[in-house]
């Protein structure tokens, strides 16, 4: 009796196991899949499952009809723009947190840790008035600064958590030597946090590279427009371009998938330890 | 102008995604974590661990597809016509307008998900191997071993785990109502940072959304303050 209830629930959760796992992977195979239909196979009901004919009509479309070119290179450089700047600012601001301990530093800490969860739409709203004050409206400059600063909370997060466990000897070492503290952060503590600085690397650029909001609330124009804009455009209010909406959210998702497979444990490291 | 009812709905609507969305991610991000780390813990055997593996890289998947995606992926499953959704149950319902709730909710348990999964699959990991063997030769079954040995171990990182998604759910939902629902049909949808951004961009409203921003992020600090001091007091 007891090994058929034990050999059951075994069974029941191998099934949900695998519906599951269906349904994870489900969309975006759909997804891939109705990129490389014709149109009109798109537009058939029933759907069809595996596409009858093979078409890059979509995916040539992305770059002839909706200024994919620009938007990549807009993406890429808001993405490593953020990048750069979250993981300059934030080591030193983590550095100084750990090392330098003052007067109300737990409280800012405290701060810090509370930006991570207020709303960015109402970040937004003072932003994009300051940014039209200083005539950076359209511009990758004022996506990337809003973009950092809703990032920054967890980049200090995640590098405080790492010097905090650092040992201090050979700062102490490099202090007797006569080494300044701003020498002694980039030649030395830096290139030993490099385990933590991937983990912050890889998440600024995943966080920039798939924002949505800044991007549609400061930019207008292609000049400035990032790829998950651009695929908001693909939807006006009297069609939807399914085809080309298709192919462009594969190829929107392709870079963060990779990045994320070959960093699989830097990922979720970066995931468990942001909380 | 926004009224006072529009507020109203709309914090309503967001609380509600809030609630079943996190309900879902975490009652299936639990029975994946301990399937998987039950899994982990009795086949030893280099297929069982690489089957594992697999699992877990095909979990990792809705992480690295962007919100914006995932709205524009479940849109197309759910259309009424040509959607895969409709053909498969054999029903024809217009998900997004009938049940536009329902939609996004789906879309977004679908992307976070995984998020609950691994962080329990972590701490169902960190319970020390010897009490899963006490509870075994004891005769317990498999819902006894959950029961006695995982579930009090895990609660305090279960308590933390939807604190934290249900902040992140209710301050941060926009991408997927922007682009399934547009926060309609009528306002079903209009979730509280889609109203703010709405206030200021659609109906260039800057002062309310001002005023409507100021309220979020009060929501914000006192839900923050709350998860801290309570955080710091364990």
């Amino acid at each position: 009796m007891k090994f058929s209830i034990t050999s059951i629930t075994k069974w029941v959760s191998i099934v949900v196991l695998i519906l599951v796992v269906i349904v994870t992977l489900f969309p975006v195979v759909w997804m891939a899949l109705s990129s490389v239909k014709s149109k009109e196979e798109i537009f058939r009901a029933p759907p069809t499952w595996a596409p009858e004919t093979f078409t890059s009509r979509h995916y040539e479309d992305l770059f002839t009809r909706f200024h994919f070119v620009r938007l990549t290179v807009n993406s890429i450089i808001i993405a490593v723009g953020v990048t750069v700047i979250s993981v300059v600012i934030g080591s030193m601001a983590a550095y100084g947190f750990s090392r330098y301990s003052f007067r109300g530093s737990g409280m800012l800490l405290i701060f810090i840790l509370l930006a991570r969860m207020i709303t960015p739409a109402a970040l937004v709203i003072p932003l994009y008035t300051l940014m039209r004050t200083l005539g950076l409206l359209d511009t990758m400059i004022s996506i990337i600064i809003g973009i950092t600063i809703m990032n920054l909370p967890f980049v200090i997060w995640i590098m405080k958590a790492f010097f905090d466990s650092a040992p201090k000897d050979v700062e102490e070492a490099a202090e007797v030597d006569g080494m300044s503290p701003f020498r002694t952060f980039w030649k030395i503590v830096i290139p030993m946090a490099m385990p933590a600085i991937a983990t912050v690397v890889l998440f600024s650029f995943v966080t920039a590279w798939v924002d949505f909001l800044f991007g549609i609330s400061f930019s207008t124009t292609p000049q400035s427009m990032p790829l998950t804009v651009g695929i908001s455009n693909m939807q006006t209010g009297y069609e939807i371009y399914w085809g080309p909406m298709m192919a462009a959210g594969v190829y929107l998702t392709l870079p963060t998938l990779v990045l994320a497979f070959l960093l699989q444990k830097y990922f979720i490291k970066g995931l468990t330890m942001g909380y | 102008m926004v009224g006072s009812d529009i507020v109203s709905h709309s914090l309503y609507v967001t609380v509600l995604f809030t609630v079943v969305s996190v309900a879902i991610e975490f009652i299936v991000g639990l029975f994946i974590a301990n399937a998987l780390a039950k899994q982990m813990r009795e086949k030893l055997s280099k297929v069982g661990k690489g089957l594992n593996r697999v699992l877990r890289s095909i979990f990792i998947l809705p992480f690295a597809v962007p919100a914006v995606v995932a709205a524009v992926a479940w849109k197309m499953l759910l259309q009424p016509e040509f959607g895969p959704v409709n053909a498969l149950l054999g029903v024809d319902m217009a998900w997004t307008t009938q049940q536009p709730l329902l939609s996004i909710i789906v879309a977004d348990a679908w992307k976070m998900m995984p998020f609950i999964l691994f962080i329990l699959f972590a701490a169902i990991m960190s319970i020390p191997a010897e009490r899963f063997e006490a509870i075994k030769i004891d005769g317990a079954s498999g819902w006894q071993e959950f029961r006695y040995v995982t579930f009090p171990a895990i609660l305090s990182v279960i308590a933390v785990v939807i604190a934290f998604r249900a902040v992140d759910a209710f301050t941060k939902i926009f991408d997927i109502v922007y682009m399934m629902t547009g926060g309609g049909p009528g306002m079903q949808t209009q979730v509280f940072p889609l109203l703010i951004w709405k206030t200021a961009f659609s109906h260039f409203h800057f002062g309310e959304a001002a005023v409507l921003a100021v309220a979020a992020i009060a929501i914000s600090l006192i839900f923050g303050l709350v998860l801290i001091l309570r955080g710091r007091t364990k």
